[in-house]
């Protein structure tokens, strides 16, 4: 080999130079991953079985204490929210379902071989964000819908249930779901950054039950804007003072959904892995 | 084709490669010798971008790897065979990876079989050997069918048997006109294997160059030779110029001559040969030739913390 000189013109774009292809096969690269991991369907049941029966034992207890209620909690009572209170349990198993999917790689290594097959670093957690996202959605939309019917009837013996046609509860029971779907995002986002299993799920224990212990330290206008807040606020049919509107919960969540992320592909793309 | 100019590489005071420039080149295997930490790894995760070079430039198949489209259909790599999440089957494994780089995936089934390890392609990797490991890293190496191939210590974990597999399937891989690219710290290892060499010392590359030169270039050659008439034949030898050594075993080991002469002499005084031999270990001392002059020259160099990031 002579002196090598290198082309100064840039290289022609190739076909996965091009944006667009490139990450629709990350997209299938990362899908193909999570399905072939045995936990992740292990996650998806245990997910759809907590959230239910903790919804279920939640709407249990308040139809048996319904006549202790002082009538201030009577004018309060939201038969939607209670029984969709399971989705926190949801929210904590999917979420790390989401960290796991990049800490796993850095605990084994393997985050090695999947940036030598797919060198765009912010495009591969993009990626991993949008298949956990869109793996968590039906799951949650499936155990909303089911946890609702079980509670209803449940509240049916005290005449308190609600119907899907009322005001606001579709609403609820798909936009819990857009949150946990972002609440994924996060996941991947403190994965990307923490970079250890542990380490990122006692954060995401944080980032969702943050509000009801280190948030009572906040004035209540403010703990409405803390992420477990939010997503509590997602499913409340019943408005009061402090607690966001389901579609300002989502905005809030998105926003810490980018800003994880964002964190995240910063820290990737400018270490060495 | 693998391209490397003034290469360097620094974590904190440490310089772990340092203005390394080379070219590896296709048809033919190269071996990145080289005792541990003297940057082989850190070259190689350099050459597929999961390291930021501090300085210098090197480019796979004219670009940058970034740039690469595909990169697993123009380089396959083995860096870590134990470096994979062990709850996937091996076949799942790399169907991932071949999803990713638009591989069809029929080519799983293929390298599975090219390694031999088709009966445990729905397995649990993390039920592998080391071995096994090895193998499926060079079955996801080989998945995208790329024009270069790159190997960090592959012998490492396997038996004779495998040893001599990846030995003929490195050959075979550049004789497809491949680039093939190993390192290891086996000297003996690579003088079976590579036709050339690229030794590597303390970050700096301090030889480049086919691995017959580099063997004559460093080492005087020797022959073990072990005779019925011992004497009658240190004498003969001596006569013609060579240096006879006893080795421990019984063995006279000669310098100056090579095995044809030496079997010459025994020949033209009617003396027995039992065993005759040139030897093989010479690229080892050669080698620790090499890197003794180095160690020595940067020995200055030695403070700081040699460990990365």
């Amino acid at each position: 080999m002579s002196v090598s000189t290198y082309p100064t013109t840039p290289a022609l774009p190739g076909r996965a130079t091009n944006m667009t292809t490139n990450f629709s096969r990350i997209l299938k690269g990362e899908w193909t991953k999570v399905r072939t991991l045995p936990s992740t369907w292990r996650t998806a049941v245990f997910a759809l079985v907590f959230s239910i029966g903790t919804g279920a034992v939640l709407v249990i207890s308040q139809a048996s204490q319904w006549h202790t209620m002082t009538p201030a909690q009577h004018a309060t009572f939201d038969a939607t929210s209670c029984s969709l209170f399971g989705i926190m349990i949801a929210a904590v198993l999917l979420g790390s379902l989401a960290l796991r999917s990049v800490t796993a790689e850095y605990a084994s290594g393997m985050i090695r071989s999947t940036f030598t097959a797919m060198p765009t670093r912010r495009l591969v957690l993009a990626g991993k964000a949008a298949i956990v996202a869109a793996f968590a959605f039906p799951v949650v939309l499936v155990s909303n819908f089911v946890a609702f019917e079980i509670g209803q009837r449940i509240f049916a013996a005290k005449h308190l249930q609600v119907t899907l046609g009322h005001p606001g509860v579709l609403t609820a029971i798909i936009f819990g779901a857009v949150a946990v779907s972002l609440i994924a995002v996060i996941g991947v986002g403190l994965g990307g950054v923490i970079r250890h299993t542990a380490g990122a799920t006692a954060a995401m224990a944080v980032v969702i039950v943050g509000g009801v212990t280190f948030g009572q330290l906040l004035p209540a206008s403010l703990r409405g804007y803390l992420p477990g807040t939010a997503l509590q606020a997602a499913v409340t049919v019943h408005r009061s003072p402090g607690i966001l509107t389901p579609g300002t919960a989502i905005v809030v969540l998105g926003v810490y959904a980018a800003i994880a992320l964002a964190a995240a592909s910063i820290r990737a793309s400018h270490r060495d892995a | 084709m693998i391209e490397a100019q003034l290469l360097t590489k620094c974590y904190g005071k440490t310089v772990a490669v340092n203005g390394a420039s080379f070219a590896v080149q296709p048809g033919r295997v190269t071996g990145f010798l080289g005792p541990n930490g003297a940057g082989k790894s850190t070259t190689m995760r350099m050459i597929l971008g999961l390291d930021t070079p501090s300085s210098g430039d090197v480019r796979v198949n004219g670009k940058p790897y970034h740039q690469l489209a595909d990169p697993l259909r123009s380089v396959g790599a083995l860096l870590d065979a134990k470096a994979i999440i062990g709850s996937r089957s091996a076949a799942n494994h790399l169907t991932w990876l071949a999803d990713s780089n638009d591989i069809d995936r029929r080519r799983v089934s293929e390298v599975l079989d090219i390694v031999g390890l088709s009966d445990v392609a729905d397995k649990r990797v993390s039920t592998f050997s080391l071995g096994m490991n090895q193998r499926l890293g060079i079955a996801a190496a080989l998945l995208g069918d790329p024009e270069t191939v790159m190997f960090d210590e592959p012998i490492n974990g396997l038996d004779p048997d495998g040893i001599l597999w990846i030995r003929n399937l490195m050959k075979a891989l550049a004789s497809e006109g491949r680039t093939v690219f190993l390192s290891s710290h086996l000297m003996s290892e690579m003088a079976q294997t590579a036709d050339h060499l690229l030794v590597i010392a303390r970050g700096r590359i301090i030889a480049d160059a086919s691995t017959d030169e580099f063997v004559n270039r460093h080492s005087a050659a020797s022959v073990r030779v072990r005779a019925v008439q011992q004497g009658e034949l240190a004498y003969a030898l001596t006569q013609r110029g060579a240096l006879v050594e006893g080795a421990p075993d019984g063995c006279m080991v000669v310098t100056g001559l090579d095995a044809a002469a030496v079997g010459g002499a025994a020949s033209a005084h009617g003396i027995t040969l039992i065993e005759l031999a040139p030897q093989v270990s010479t690229l080892e001392e050669a080698f620790f030739d090499l890197t003794r002059d180095e160690t020595d020259f940067h020995a200055g160099q030695l403070t700081g913390s040699t460990k990365g990031n």
